[in-house]
């Protein structure tokens, strides 16, 4: 029971009391959901280049567009605006609010009703802004000249060492090291210098670290901040091979609402400048914009449409992208402008793979396949060559909405991209392709296939002559990975991961098996832009012991072994495409003997100043030690009575210097024995 | 190097040790005997019955006359060496993890484990006064609130005992009154094992952290760092060459995750000045839990969780091994 004795407090305020709290501070939540002016406004979009016509074709014209616009959402209201008994050639559509009124800006605007009309769609509050710009042009304020230093600076080192970068302690700590022949030199150590991780730009110039407001970049000498990209919650990225672009892309929901797309955003690295926002739903295959080699153009999938964009405009190449019906997947050759896509079979038309090129969209060559599953292509660095591998199958069963295959078996399909009319040789494979890799630069590809426990890897050689030769089957393999080297010849065949960390060092010149060995639990390798070593490393975000890496040399000799505490990753700073020309680079293999006596003096050289090096570091220890020792001894001296007696009067100390020997005699009996001498002898 | 293989314990060893001659090795396991056994061949000379639980300790005079061990039984005992009988038995409250007797063999320490109502606790009795352990009378007790105690061992003269600690510092007590004459942050993890060197003028720390570290014994000053890829159980100094061995290996219980090939169970042979490893020996097949120098310098011994005690000789060569400088 509640007792009513108390009297009920006055909530009124006193007479004289002012209010001096203003209704934003009290109500700030609920007065931001109060309805604008604006808010009607932004959901009205104008329509430009609507035919004009008369009275009587008004309501089909109605009809039309109506059916069209409802598409997108529900339209509450549209005005047609009249003139003289015609429309104005313009239309106002309103639509319930704001994100629909945009969708609508992105599906309408450049829309072609037919051929004369070519819509044009902006907002109604647009309008404003445009009619705001000043007629006289203003060139804008030069900005002061931001000198970054010399980003190459890295290439300086005059004995020509790389860096490589690793993360450890979980992610905490980032550094860069020089690998100075197997043995890391610390160049520069950050903490939390990225939330997640860390890439190199495609030449080594720039540094890019992750954080919750965006992209930064590094480079030059002291790894200077070069360059920040806002873009909140940024997940990936992917450099242009020029190093002139980067894309970032951001799956989060909420920045969807924004009138620019902000999905994936394409920014100028040298400016910082956003060049073109792109709305993108499923980024499950990174990175969804593929660069051409040289940076000029950029292109991705949408639905039947391959959209090849070009640079420094941002458009689409002929304003339109190329209607290709079922397109799977392509990809750019790394040195030409000339895309590879394939399209599954339909109906009638078999499969194809087919090379294009860009930006005059001829064919250079098709190829049509049957029964396919699935295509995979594979470029060769080089250019030169296209493996197109073919799953194809013996029978085919629908399930519903899935497609079941059996019997697959596999085609590599080769196509001699540099030769007249591109010839195609194929190779069957009976057994299912783990892994595919081509020799960067040479003529050589390698495969692994077959089920465990035989698991087989062999090696082709693409020949002149106009066919393509097995040059060796190695088999029962324990491998899931092909690593070439950047410069060819050498490959490590790695069983990462549940294969426990096996590498193979094998020379393809003479298929020889260099060395077989072992990083436990190895979850990547990676080869030095130079060719000349490989690292295998145990990732802490993967396997959460033994976390370090390894550093080898190509033939598979251990160098250094770099525990880190709960190592994360580990990535070569890539270098900038070799300048020199082929007869050049043809002229120092020629002259490879006088370069390699030069070079062989100058690692002797260093090996005898490491070891003086450590001889000297040791002689100053060993100095150290003895005066340490000298002091203990003289304690242990003055203590030497009171030792004595703590152990009954015993000298228990043993040192070997005043251990005294003395010498004992003991004589014991061996034996009697009684000779009985001949008396005759006397 | 052929060791000899010692195999009297049906579980993991916890400690061994060599008596002051070196001619004889005791050692103890998670069983509940600790043996004794000749060190040159191998022999098993006998065994100290009477413990019901896991041996953690043990130590043996200067004059091969008494051996004591500690055990998870939560009772510490005082054994006749010769005959391997028990002469004294003192009821703890929680196991005994460490014990040792003094230079002089008078006094004797034990340190009980932290347990649910019990501090971790230093007792220090001194044998000569036959009440103090009758009656369970320690002239001595300090409790550790802080942090148990890992591993502990007496210092020169019997005056202070040094403990290493389950937070990585190492402190010295005065056993005058029980002070801290000294404390340090050696590591940043559980400090495994404490010994000295034969001139009690350097100690040796091994810990979880990856490290063992020397230092001076009686300063405790820092000396030398040694640095590995594996927690550090077990480190010995070797009596006659600047050398200093390391056991340890991948925590038991992560030790079916690693492979044995890999050589993560070997000792790791360092230079006591230059910090240099310069040689392993492998061949226990889990971690190293307890290493100990022959008092002579001519070989050493170690006793694994894999139950074996390994008992090695060097061989001629490792006379030969100099470090050039």
């Amino acid at each position: 029971m509640v007792h009513l004795t108390e009297e009920d407090p006055n909530f009124s305020d006193p007479e004289d009391y002012i209010d001096d709290i203003t209704d934003n501070e009290l109500l700030d939540d609920v007065l931001r959901r109060k309805p604008k002016e604006i808010d009607g406004i932004d959901s009205v979009i104008v329509v430009d280049n609507v035919p004009i016509v008369e009275d009587d074709r008004l309501e089909k014209l109605r009809n039309v567009l109506t059916k069209k616009f409802a598409k997108i959402g529900n339209i509450v209201n549209q005005h047609y605006p009249m003139e003289n008994g015609k429309t104005k050639g313009y239309i106002f559509v309103e639509y319930e609010n704001r994100e629909q009124a945009t969708s609508a800006i992105n599906e309408f605007n450049n829309y072609r009703l037919d051929k004369q009309h070519i819509f044009l769609v902006n907002h109604l509050s647009d309008l404003d802004k445009y009619a705001s710009v000043p007629d006289e042009w203003e060139p804008p304020e030069p900005q002061p000249f931001k000198d970054t230093g010399n980003l190459y600076d890295f290439l300086m080192d005059k004995d020509c060492l790389d860096q490589f970068s690793v993360i450890y302690e979980a992610g905490r700590q980032t550094a860069v090291y020089w690998n100075s022949h197997g043995k890391p030199k610390l160049l520069e150590e950050r903490f939390n210098w990225t939330e997640t991780e860390i890439r190199w730009s495609p030449s080594g110039s720039y540094l890019a670290t992750f954080h919750p407001k965006g992209v930064a970049l590094w480079g030059g000498t002291n790894f200077k901040q070069i360059q920040k990209f806002p873009h909140e919650g940024v997940q990936l990225i992917d450099f242009s091979p020029c190093e002139r672009y980067l894309s970032t892309y951001c799956p989060i929901a909420e920045n969807k609402s924004k009138d620019e797309p902000q999905d994936i955003i394409i920014w100028d690295i040298l400016t910082g400048k956003r060049r073109r926002g792109f709305l993108c739903d499923n980024a499950t295959v990174w990175p969804v914009f593929k660069w051409s080699y040289d940076g000029r153009y950029f292109a991705r999938i949408r639905d039947d449409l391959l959209q090849v964009y070009e640079t420094p405009s941002f458009g689409l190449v002929d304003k339109k992208s190329i209607r290709i019906k079922g397109i799977r997947d392509f990809n750019w050759s790394p040195t030409d402008n000339i895309i590879s896509y394939w399209t599954p079979e339909e109906e009638n038309t078999p499969a194809r793979v087919v090379l294009m090129e860009i930006p005059s969209k001829q064919q250079l060559c098709t190829k049509n396949l049957f029964t396919v599953a699935d295509c995979k292509m594979y470029w060769q660095k080089s250019g030169d060559y296209l493996c197109v591998k073919v799953d194809r199958y013996k029978g085919r069963k629908i399930e519903g909405k899935e497609v079941k295959y059996s019997a697959i078996y596999h085609n590599l399909n080769v196509f001699r991209i540099r030769e007249k009319q591109v010839p195609i040789d194929t190779v069957e494979v009976k057994e299912n392709i783990k892994a595919f890799a081509w020799e960067p630069v040479g003529t050589k590809f390698s495969f692994i296939h077959g089920e465990a426990p035989r698991i087989n890897v062999s090696f082709y050689n693409v020949k002149k002559a106009g066919s393509v030769e097995l040059m060796k089957m190695f088999e029962k393999k324990s491998a899931n990975l092909i690593f070439w080297s950047p410069q060819g010849q050498f490959v490590v065949l790695a069983g990462l991961k549940q294969m426990n960390g096996i590498l193979e060092f094998i020379d393809t010149s003479d298929m020889t098996i260099m060395s077989q060995v072992e990083h436990f639990m190895a979850t990547d390798v990676e080869w030095d832009p130079t060719g000349r070593y490989v690292t295998s490393s145990v990732s802490y975000w993967s396997h959460k012991v033994d976390n370090a890496f390894w550093i080898w040399n190509f033939q598979g000799k251990l160098l250094q072994k770099s525990p880190l505490d709960r190592f994360c990753q580990f990535f070569w700073r890539p270098r900038p495409k070799c300048l020199l020309s082929d007869k050049a680079l043809k002229d120092i293999k020629k002259n490879m003997k006088k370069y390699h006596s030069k070079f062989k003096l100058i690692d002797i050289q260093r090996e005898e100043q490491v070891s003086s090096e450590q001889i000297e570091k040791r002689k100053k220890a060993m100095q150290e030690w003895t005066n340490f020792c000298k002091q203990t001894e003289a304690k242990l001296q003055k203590d030497y009575q009171r030792r004595r007696d703590l152990r009954k009067g015993f000298d228990t100390d043993e040192r070997s210097d005043d251990v005294e020997f003395e010498e004992e005699t003991v004589e014991f009996l061996v034996k009697v024995e009684e000779i009985v001498l001949d008396e005759d002898d006397e | 190097m052929k060791p000899l293989l010692l195999h009297g314990h049906e579980r993991s060893i916890t400690q061994i040790k060599y008596n002051r001659e070196g001619d004889l090795l005791f050692s103890s396991a998670k069983d509940q005997q600790p043996n004794v056994w000749f060190s040159l061949n191998g022999e098993r000379l006998g065994s100290f019955n009477g413990h019901t639980g896991a041996v953690w300790c043990i130590d043996v005079d200067w004059e091969t006359s008494k051996f004591m061990s500690g055990a998870a039984d939560n009772s510490w005992r005082l054994w006749d060496c010769q005959t391997g009988k028990q002469l004294e038995i003192l009821e703890t409250k929680s196991a005994v993890r460490t014990c040792g007797f003094s230079f002089s063999g008078n006094l004797v320490f034990y340190s009980n484990d932290q347990a649910m109502n019990q501090t971790c606790e230093l007792s220090i009795y001194d044998l000569r006064d036959s009440n103090q352990i009758q009656f369970n009378k320690p002239f001595l007790r300090i409790p550790m609130p802080e942090s148990k105690i890992t591993s502990a061992i007496w210092g020169p003269y019997d005056e202070f005992i040094v403990t290493g600690h389950d937070d990585g510092t190492i402190s010295q007590w005065n056993i005058a009154d029980g002070a801290i004459i000294n404390t340090e942050k050696a590591h940043t993890k559980p400090i495994n094992d404490l010994q000295s060197s034969k001139d009690s003028s350097l100690l040796i720390s091994a810990s979880k952290d990856l490290t063992a570290k020397l230092y001076d014994l009686s300063s405790l000053d820092l000396l030398k760092t040694y640095k590995t890829d594996r927690p550090v159980n077990s480190a010995s100094i070797s009596p006659c060459k600047p050398h200093v061995v390391l056991g340890g290996g991948q925590e038991a219980r992560d030790v079916t995750t690693t492979s044995t090939r890999v050589g993560k169970f070997d000792a790791k042979f360092y230079h006591l000045v230059f910090e240099e490893e310069f040689g392993r020996v492998k061949g226990h097949f889990g971690p190293i839990n307890s290493v100990a120098f022959h008092p002579d310098g001519s070989g050493y011994s170690s006793g694994g969780e894999d139950g074996y005690v390994r008992v090695h000789q060097f061989d001629d060569s490792y006379e030969d091994i100099t470090f050039e400088c």
